[in-house]
């Protein structure tokens, strides 16, 4: 199959490529473009760890063509802190002790900035949800919940690992 | 929750919740796992899986495949003479020789130029099949007549257990001839159980099962290998041990050792399933015919068609007990399956059923069976959580029918340390009494009446509790801890950091050196440059490498107090290390910099040897540790499903190295026994074909189904653990079962003995009851 020119901007930066008609938008991304923060936890789009935001909406990359993406704007992980600087939500994932085996991190963060994009005073039901497409099975999810409540000036007056870590 | 300890010295270390080091890399993606490795002229590898669970291979012909452009190598059993039919693990059943005994078995394998590439050749491979009658059920499979699932002669795989936690003192049985699937078989049995029954007044029988579960790192299994022009193969791997996976590699493929080197690049959780080696044997193959890097990374797909998960368990239990709630025996069997490889660790099982509890009499006789399924490997406390399903749901039955509280029904017969265990072997130190004290001091169990009364209408509500541990694993292990020029520490070993446990060792080290944890850092080295390094399996990582690097430290400090003895003419007991000088104790303006012995130690002309600690410990004593579990729960009668209220874990760590990362350690094992109990299960059709491949269809839990895991530590002092800690990533995977099914009783009045314990179970229950 020839391959087909697609021009998208990544993470705020113009990117023409040829890339496989039938590559994914993840395979892309990590094999052509070298940004190898999105995961394949499945490729069924059941994990999340490969999630992106296409235009500011949040997708399963694996469940999208490259092609898909043409003249269209993508943020991954390597995208969400600038100049080397974590976000807030990044920073408190840090603190907290969030991440253990990191594979699932970059796609939970992505769903967290998506919602915190949306929603800046989420519940804590809201939290859950905006992660519920995100598997994680090192943490319980539960201080990944008190990172992000806190980052929505929502969650617990102190959470055990945030208050400890100072100590 | 978490708590400072002061040390002597006032020492940042041991005790304090410090976050791990490697957070910034990953919530910026930047950390690299295998398949993120890209070298030059990589190759992609891809592997041809028998649909059928149970076949004879009559011809393979790969030519069309081969022609394919951009295809490198395709490669079957034919061309690799070494393999044999014997095959004792999984790892040395590379490529199927002439029959599959499991659906998903590699039969070929292709490197190719692109992954697509590598994807279309597998169709191009033609394989003429003969499908044989499958074994599907275990209790089948023990039967004679069953079809054989091993080729005859193949030996048992022991070595599992022995990595993990092992048992001394179970007597092996012979097993009765014609029985061919029946690969193990052991028996525990003191007093006269048909008496003790006999005398009883209340004697309660059921039989449990649980299902295959996959451990669901999210990472699937991957490897990259290379060799160099002399021959020596270098393996990227996502392995829980770098050394465990050189030795049977270099066993499989028949070459020494040290011409294997094992980069154990970051692994995306393991749980066990990653102990064993998979994929490295087939990938290196490959490699080395066609003189490329070759990546091979499992689909999701194939992890769970293929991967190695944790058996399925079937217990048969019985037990009587006096009204009085006397116990009088327990009779126990226990059929674990392993799928087509032997290896589960059949032993803790029998052990847990019979030592938990103060049985004076009981016979546990323990079966590993095969089948024409995947072979297992250990999940997180392996048998465990199965084993405390079975005797902490009887113990509640049995609480109930003699009208008796639970809880002090439990901690009445308990065994304490000292107790002997069914295999003889006294009980070591351990909290099972003061963790199952502890959480019904929680108010949520004092108070269930009111928590089951204000259930909304159509609603029931209930509490669960159960009680379930791990014995602690123990294997041999080094660590080296260097002084630098600058007084800064340099820690290495070769343990792979899965759960955040290198920050706990540089803890222990600053403590036991007396030094700040930031001037510590710790390197995982990769087989050719670390000391010997176990495996992070068994809950044994901080008790085991966590002692080898406090001796090695202790080792560093007392070279660095010595050299300083000579300088400060002083007696080696007259000196501290304090803000990173060595000072004479009372006389602190009297010191020599850390930074200035380390100078010397690397000094050209220098006469002052370089501080280097080693540590080599081997071990002898486990330290068993419990967690006790607290669900709070309603039930839709109707639909049957289960809404999480509130979740406690109650857990003994010995000492809180790292009160954060234990409490992760916890609020994730306790999320693992959650799926275990509600949601997951490996579903097999009677051809042995699995119908659930899928995580849509094989369901893990989510964000949305939890409730936030509350933590409650325990410190019992272990006496050999560094500064007493204990394992701490097994027992937490244990007790949900048991305490999820007591909670839908306490709210339902329905006793399920299956899992999971999914909407359609509960509601079918109910509706029939």
């Amino acid at each position: 199959m020839a391959k087909q020119l697609l021009s998208f901007t990544v993470n705020g930066e113009r990117i023409e490529t040829l890339v496989q008609p039938y590559l994914t938008l993840l395979d892309a991304l990590r094999e052509d473009l070298g940004l190898t923060g999105p995961k394949e936890g499945c490729g069924t789009g059941d994990c999340g760890a490969c999630s992106v935001h296409l235009d500011g909406q949040l997708v399963a990359s694996c469940l999208v063509l490259a092609m898909q993406a043409r003249g269209r704007s993508v943020t991954t992980i390597e995208g969400l802190a600038r100049g080397g600087v974590l976000i807030p939500v990044q920073e408190a994932f840090v603190r907290h002790g969030v991440p253990q085996c990191g594979f699932c991190i970059p796609g939970v963060l992505m769903s967290a900035a998506a919602l915190l994009a949306e929603n800046s005073k989420p519940t804590e039901d809201d939290i859950r949800y905006a992660i519920a497409g995100n598997l994680c099975r090192c943490t319980g999810y539960t201080k990944m919940i008190e990172a992000i409540a806190e980052v929505a000036g929502t969650g617990a007056a102190s959470a055990t690992g945030a208050a400890s870590a100072k100590g | 929750m978490a708590t400072v300890m002061k040390t002597t010295r006032d020492v940042k270390g041991v005790g304090l919740s410090i976050p791990r080091p490697d957070g910034p890399e990953k919530v910026t993606g930047k950390v690299q796992y295998v398949a993120d490795i890209q070298p030059k002229g990589l190759l992609h590898a891809k592997l041809l899986r028998s649909p059928h669970a149970h076949a004879r291979i009559k011809r393979i012909d790969t030519s069309r495949a081969k022609a394919l452009a951009g295809v490198r190598a395709v490669l079957t059993a034919a061309d690799m003479p070494y393999l044999k039919k014997k095959a004792p693990t999984r790892a040395h059943a590379v490529l199927a020789i002439d029959r599959v005994v499991f659906a998903g078995q590699p039969v070929a394998a292709v490197a190719a130029d692109e992954a697509a590439i590598a994807e279309e050749a597998l169709d191009l491979i033609e394989v003429e099949y003969e499908v044989l009658v499958a074994a599907v059920d275990p209790l089948e499979s023990m039967k004679p007549g069953a079809p054989p699932v091993a080729e005859a002669g193949t030996e048992a795989d022991t070595s599992e257990a022995q990595a993990h936690g092992s048992v001394a003192g179970v007597a092996a049985v012979a097993k009765p001839a014609k029985a061919v699937n029946i690969s193990q078989q052991a028996k525990l049995a003191r007093g006269d159980v048909a008496k003790g029954l006999a005398e009883s007044d209340v004697v309660i029988e059921k039989t449990y099962r649980i299902p295959m579960v996959h451990q669901g790192y999210l990472e699937p299994h991957a490897v990259l290998a290379q060799w160099d022009t002399i021959g020596q193969l270098t393996l990227w791997a996502s392995t829980q041990g770098s050394f465990n996976t050189r030795s049977e590699v270099a066993d499989v493929l028949e070459i020494a050792e040290n011409r294997i080197k094992v980069i154990p690049v970051e692994c995306g959780g393991g749980f066990g399933g990653k102990i064993r080696a998979l994929c490295e044997p087939v990938t290196a193959e490959l490699a080395r015919v066609t003189g490329r890097p070759v990546r091979y990374v499992m689909t999701r797909r194939e992890e769970l068609q293929a991967g190695m998960p944790a058996p399925q368990v079937i217990i048969k239990l019985k037990t009587g007990v006096k009204r009085d709630g006397t116990l009088m025996a327990l009779d126990g069997e226990i059929v674990i399956e392993s799928g087509a490889f032997s290896g589960a660790v059949l032993a803790v099982g029998a052990v847990f059923l019979a030592s938990l509890y103060k049985w004076p009499a009981f016979e546990v006789r323990g079966f590993e069976v095969l089948t024409h399924k995947p072979s297992i490997a250990a999940y997180r406390a392996p048998v465990a959580p199965h084993t405390i399903y079975a005797i902490d749901s009887h113990m509640d039955q049995i609480a109930d029918a003699i009208g008796q509280d639970p809880v002090a029904f439990r901690l009445g017969r308990v065994q304490r340390e000292g107790d002997a265990m069914a295999n003889n072997q006294p009980w070591a130190s351990n909290a099972a009494y003061e963790v199952l004290e502890r959480l019904a001091q929680h108010p949520s169990w004092k108070k269930r009446d009111e928590w089951k009364k204000s259930a909304p209408a159509g609603k029931l509500r209930g509490t669960g509790l159960s009680l379930g541990g791990w014995l602690g694993g123990l294997q041999p292990t080094g660590a080296t801890v260097r002084l630098n020029p600058d007084g800064s520490l340099s820690v290495l070993t070769g343990q792979v950091d899965i759960a955040g446990t290198n920050i706990a060792l540089a803890q222990i080290a600053a403590t036991a050196y007396g030094i700040d944890v930031d001037k510590v850092k710790i390197t995982t080295g990769d087989t050719d440059v670390a000391p010997m390094t176990g495996l992070s399996a068994g809950s044994k990582t901080v008790y085991t490498v966590g002692a080898a690097v406090l001796q090695a430290a202790e080792d560093a400090r007392s070279q660095t107090l010595e050299i300083a003895a000579k300088e400060l003419e002083a007696a080696v007991q007259d000196l501290e290390i304090e803000d990173g000088k060595v000072v004479v104790r009372g006389v602190p303006d009297k010191g020599v910099t850390l930074a200035s012995i380390g100078k010397k130690g690397n000094l050209y002309m220098s006469k002052v040897p370089p501080v280097l600690g080693v540590a080599n410990p081997a071990f002898t004593q486990q330290a068993p540790a419990f967690a006790g579990q607290l669900a709070r729960i309603e039930v839709d009668p109707d639909t049957g499903e289960v809404t999480l209220h509130e979740f406690v874990v109650v857990q003994d760590v010995g000492k809180a190295i790292n009160p954060l990362a234990c409490e992760g350690q916890m609020q994730g094992g306790a999320v693992q026994s959650l799926g275990i109990a509600l949601t997951e299960g490996l579903m097999y059709d009677d051809k042995g074909r699995l119908m659930n491949p899928s995580l849509l269809d094989y369901r893990k839990l989510t964000a949305a189904d939890l409730p936030n895991i509350e933590c409650i530590i325990v410190e019992k002092p272990s006496p050999a653990g560094p500064f007493g800690a204990r394992g701490v990533g097994e027992p937490p995977i244990v007790p949900a079962p048991a305490a999820i099914a007591n909670a839908i009783e306490d709210a339902t009045g329905l006793r399920l003995t299956e899992l999971p314990m999914t909407p359609e179970r509960i509601a079918l229950g109910i509706a029939n009851t």
